[in-house]
């Protein structure tokens, strides 16, 4: 029996299929899921951008005119926000968590920043931001953090798929370079 | 190493598990530290009525000695930052620090803005906008209060008839209390959470991954190694020490080696029965 050769040890993650081999359409695909691959590290800067205007009480703002105020009303307890924070934290974690194990490659992570900021926003106006900063920054970088993180397995995984596929139809690929595990 | 599948077993449940366990604690420390200040604060709403009422005879009776002695008393207690009682103007008539007597309070600071702020002060207001934290002169965290003592008949009524009818406050008392008993509850419940929070992350996220380690990834590569052994032509290794319920995934792979093995062995006893027959063909050629 014709035993295979040895193949040797490459990191994980490493790219072996020569790119001549890859048609241009898989190519610009591979782009893409690079590009949304770093995705999360915007949504992430971004919210950290904001935490530091909150950490700071939104002190660089112009303060609200008692008109804008009035038409706002009262805000809500910080009790009432404290509860909302864990339930959506809760619900967060839980959905993506679900799309993990479902395998679905749909990212929200500006819609979570927004979520967050709307947080910061009502501690603002409750007086409350410099108890409740911290939580919610803990509750942004858990969320985002595991949203960076499915997305980017989940785009690895689809450049690896494409680099593994036939790259034209009919085209030999049994000459066993094959692709890392 | 982020790829592997123990990475992408246990490192979103570490960071979900570690994250929400973390925002929980932050927001239920910040609940229990605003009912702990909210407590103490009524605590100290009861001692300004409680020395308000005590008192009251000696002022009735406008014996400023008396009054003077008991405010000294209170200050001489530990615990106790300052007490004072200024009148309706502001002018501090009585307080435990006699350099400040006769000295005019700033209605600007917190607790006295909350009824000054408009051209009207207003006669009531709830405990909590009348309280106020802030570090004294000698660097201690301060929590006061102030409250308004209010004219009543036995006062406008008094022999003495030094207020009217007409006033509704006749001067403030402003009591203010070391916030630091406080702050050191909120120290050891503070650090008593984060205790317990470490202990429950190193159960949960701990306990899970040992499992499943033991369970599943140990296996798994063990199973991952004997077939890239196999792959590379070394077929006499063994695969043993799988449990549980990947057992059977062994044993087929196991069943797969070994067949492949009979097969090599097979094709090497073809070979060599081959080259034997070649031989003697060969042979028995050359003698004919």
């Amino acid at each position: 029996m014709n035993m295979q050769t040895p193949r040797p040890h490459r990191p994980e993650g490493t790219e072996t299929v020569t790119l001549q081999s890859v048609s241009e359409e898989s190519l610009e695909k591979i782009q893409r899921l690079k590009a949304r691959a770093s995705r999360g590290l915007f949504s992430m800067a971004l919210f950290i951008a904001f935490s530091i205007g909150a950490l700071r009480d939104f002190d660089f703002l112009p303060p609200l005119s008692p008109q804008i105020l009035a038409i706002l009303g009262t805000p809500p307890s910080a009790n009432m926000i404290s509860a909302a924070l864990m339930l959506y934290s809760f619900s967060a974690i839980i959905l993506i968590l679900s799309r993990m194990m479902s395998g679905s490659g749909s990212y929200s992570g500006i819609a979570h920043v927004g979520y967050l900021a709307a947080f910061y926003t009502f501690y603002h106006f409750a007086g409350v931001l410099g108890e409740n900063f911290w939580a919610v920054f803990a509750a942004g970088t858990t969320i985002l953090g595991l949203e960076s993180y499915h997305v980017w397995t989940f785009c690895a995984e689809e450049i690896k798929k494409e680099l593994e596929s036939p790259a034209e139809p009919g085209s030999n690929n049994g000459d066993g370079q094959g692709t890392d595990e | 190493m982020l790829y592997s599948l123990t990475a992408r077993a246990i490192v979103p449940v570490a960071v979900a598990v570690t994250g929400f366990v973390i925002v929980c604690c932050m927001l239920l420390y910040s609940v229990m530290k605003t009912d702990l200040v909210n407590d103490a604060i009524n605590y100290e709403a009861n001692q300004a009525n409680t020395i308000i009422k005590s008192t009251r005879y000696a002022m009735l009776k406008s014996d400023r000695e008396t009054v003077r002695n008991i405010i000294d008393n209170i200050g001489s207690q530990e615990g106790i930052e300052h007490v004072r009682i200024f009148n309706k103007k502001g002018l501090i008539m009585f307080s435990e620090n006699h350099a400040e007597v006769n000295r005019y309070v700033d209605k600007k600071t917190a607790g006295c803005i909350s009824c000054h702020a408009g051209s009207v002060p207003h006669a009531t207001i709830g405990d909590m906008e009348r309280a106020r934290r802030y570090t004294n002169g000698k660097g201690a965290e301060v929590i006061a209060i102030t409250a308004p003592i209010y004219n009543d008949p036995a006062c406008y009524t008094a022999a003495c008839h030094f207020h009217s009818s007409g006033q509704q406050i006749l001067g403030t008392l402003d009591i203010g209390l070391s916030a630091a008993p406080l702050l050191k509850t909120l120290s050891v419940m503070r650090g008593r959470m984060i205790v317990f929070s470490i202990m429950i992350l190193i159960l949960s996220v701990g306990g899970v991954a040992a499992l499943l380690r033991r369970h599943v990834f140990s296996p798994l590569r063990h199973i991952k190694e004997f077939t890239a052994k196999v792959n590379r032509g070394n077929l006499s290794h063994e695969l043993s020490g799988i449990s549980g319920d990947l057992t059977d995934l062994a044993g087929d792979v196991r069943g797969m080696a070994s067949q492949l093995r009979s097969a090599v062995e097979e094709l090497e006893e073809l070979r060599l029965s081959r080259k034997e027959i070649e031989e003697r063909v060969a042979v028995e050629g050359d003698s004919v």
